[in-house]
């Protein structure tokens, strides 16, 4: 028992090293928040214009510059990504680190939000768009008031899975000397050189917010409910 | 049928833009050391750190878990950054996103010399002594090696071998295992080959000065040597918890390792010094 107090001492207390994990913790949810944001703008956007192209044969172009898009992001690994935006595309740039993990992890979760969102108004089923029609709305009314509610109320569980996910993947942000909650644990156990505390500390804090996101999501969920008939 | 054409049509238009922007980054430089051509190999972002006392406020690149990286912790203001290895630190340095790296003097040396746009401080910081560790109370292995060690020692092995690996004479062979030594177990040796000349890894193989010394120190303890590659942070948890019998890394005793690892007798002495821009 006194050799794991002395541990748990050494751990986070000596030279307030529970402080690595405090600010490695809110670096993560930084990056997490902004690049669900943007994953979220891109993931719309990349979405509709894909449904729309589908479904009506127009932006051709567009289509094309996202299917690209998809195709990169969704067929390279999060931490290449990291590092080539890093080292190749802010080569010989001092850039904030915090804005090229938000960056990074913003533009690759786009890609997976974008199918998700996508899928979600495959499945709103085409007599939606004919009541639009028929209210006299046009293409896009239809698309804004009508289907994107529908199916977002549709994928919500789904995104708020992609949410966790990318949660989880900002972890990999210490490649790039990133102070995250991850690497918060690893200069802890580099220092005392035990492994134990420190990760069940991280994997802990991990658990805690990820368990708090989907009771909050389980929440919307049954707001959105409210309006389901019968 | 369609869909699989357009897919590997689109796969490769992806592949075609990822190769454009790639020698866009790498011809963009190339602009501007045409135009410092005249001050040799100037860098784009002019090096600040001239002396040890220049680190004070700068930002400094550094391996984590490494001497180095204890070392930048107590410079006042600086801003330290701990990269998973003492290449990335390198590379951040050579991109300008660092001030300066401080690393052990002999793998700084090789940097140097693969980077013709990086330079040493002439002020090195104190010196200290690397050193095999091993789990607290396996003092029979310990013995066991620190015997050995002594005795390639004095019979110049360790000199071969490192005369081999710095400067002196790269052309003969280090060190060639005995193979007529009789072996009984496994020797685990943990180890982070980012760190030439004493470990990196050369045409898919680990080598250097540590393998080499460690191959000789199996042939006189009779084990056969095993080498797991890892993270440095990692090698002391892993030789305290039995993945591995021994780390060897050109790692120095400090005070707060050897409270979780016993260490063996010196094997060799380092410096840490100050990597800047030219």
């Amino acid at each position: 028992m006194d050799e794991f107090l002395q541990k748990l001492n050494d751990t986070f207390i000596v030279d307030d090293r529970w402080k690595y994990l405090t600010n490695g913790l809110k670096t993560t949810l930084i990056i997490t928040l902004f690049a669900v944001m943007l994953g979220m703008a891109l993931g719309f956007i990349v979405a509709v214009i894909r449904a729309t192209h589908d479904k009506t044969g127009r932006l051709k172009v567009l289509n094309f510059i996202s299917k690209i898009y998809l195709t990169v992001i969704r067929g390279t690994p999060v931490m290449v990504q990291l590092l080539i935006i890093y080292y190749v595309i802010f080569a010989s740039v001092r850039i904030d680190k915090t804005l090229v993990g938000i960056l990074a992890f913003g533009i690759n979760s786009g890609a997976y939000v974008a199918e998700i969102v996508r899928s979600g108004i495959m499945s709103i089923d085409g007599g939606q768009f004919e009541a639009g029609a028929s209210l006299g709305m046009n293409y896009n009314k239809t698309m804004t008031f009508i289907i994107l509610p529908q199916a977002f109320k549709n994928v919500l569980p789904a995104l708020a899975n992609e949410c966790i996910v990318l949660l989880k993947e900002t972890s990999v942000a210490g490649y790039i000397a990133l102070e995250d909650l991850t690497k918060g644990g690893d200069i802890i156990r580099s220092v005392t050189y035990e492994a134990f505390l420190p990760l069940i500390a991280v994997a802990l804090i991990y658990l805690v917010i990820v368990v708090g996101l989907s009771s909050l999501v389980g929440r919307l969920e049954r707001r959105l409910k409210k309006s389901d008939r019968g | 049928m369609k869909n699989t054409t357009k897919g590997i049509i689109s796969a490769c238009i992806a592949a075609a833009v990822l190769i454009i922007a790639g020698c866009g980054q790498s011809s963009s430089p190339a602009p501007a050391s045409t135009a410092s051509a005249q001050s040799e190999g100037g860098s784009a972002i002019p090096n600040t750190v001239f002396s040890a006392d220049d680190l004070a406020g700068k930002v400094i690149g550094t391996q984590i878990g490494t001497t180095g990286w204890i070392f930048a912790g107590d410079v006042e203001n600086a801003e330290v950054e701990a990269y998973n290895k003492a290449a990335d630190a390198i590379q951040a340095l050579k991109q300008g996103k660092v001030d300066a790296v401080i690393i052990d003097s002999e793998p700084a040396k090789v940097f140097v010399d693969k980077n013709t746009d990086l330079t040493i401080l002439s002020d090195p910081f104190v010196e200290e002594e690397y050193s095999i560790a091993y789990k607290i109370g396996n003092d029979e292995l310990g013995k066991k090696i620190d015997d050995a060690l002594m005795a390639i020692k004095a019979d110049g092995t360790l000199d071969t071998i490192v005369s081999h690996w710095i400067g002196d004479d790269p052309d003969h062979v280090s060190y060639t295992p005995d193979s007529s030594v009789a072996r009984s177990g496994k020797l685990i040796m943990a180890t982070n080959a980012e760190f030439p000349p004493y470990e990196s890894m050369e045409s898919g193989e680990i080598v250097g000065i540590d393998v080499d010394m460690m191959r000789a120190v199996c042939d006189r303890i009779g084990m056969e040597l095993e080498i797991e590659n890892m993270q440095f942070d990692s090698i002391i948890a892993a030789v305290n918890s039995g993945k591995a019998d021994v780390g060897v890394a050109g790692m120095s005793v400090t005070p707060e390792r050897q409270k979780n690892v016993s260490f063996t007798q010196g094997y060799a002495t380092s410096t840490q010094v100050i990597v800047v821009r030219k």
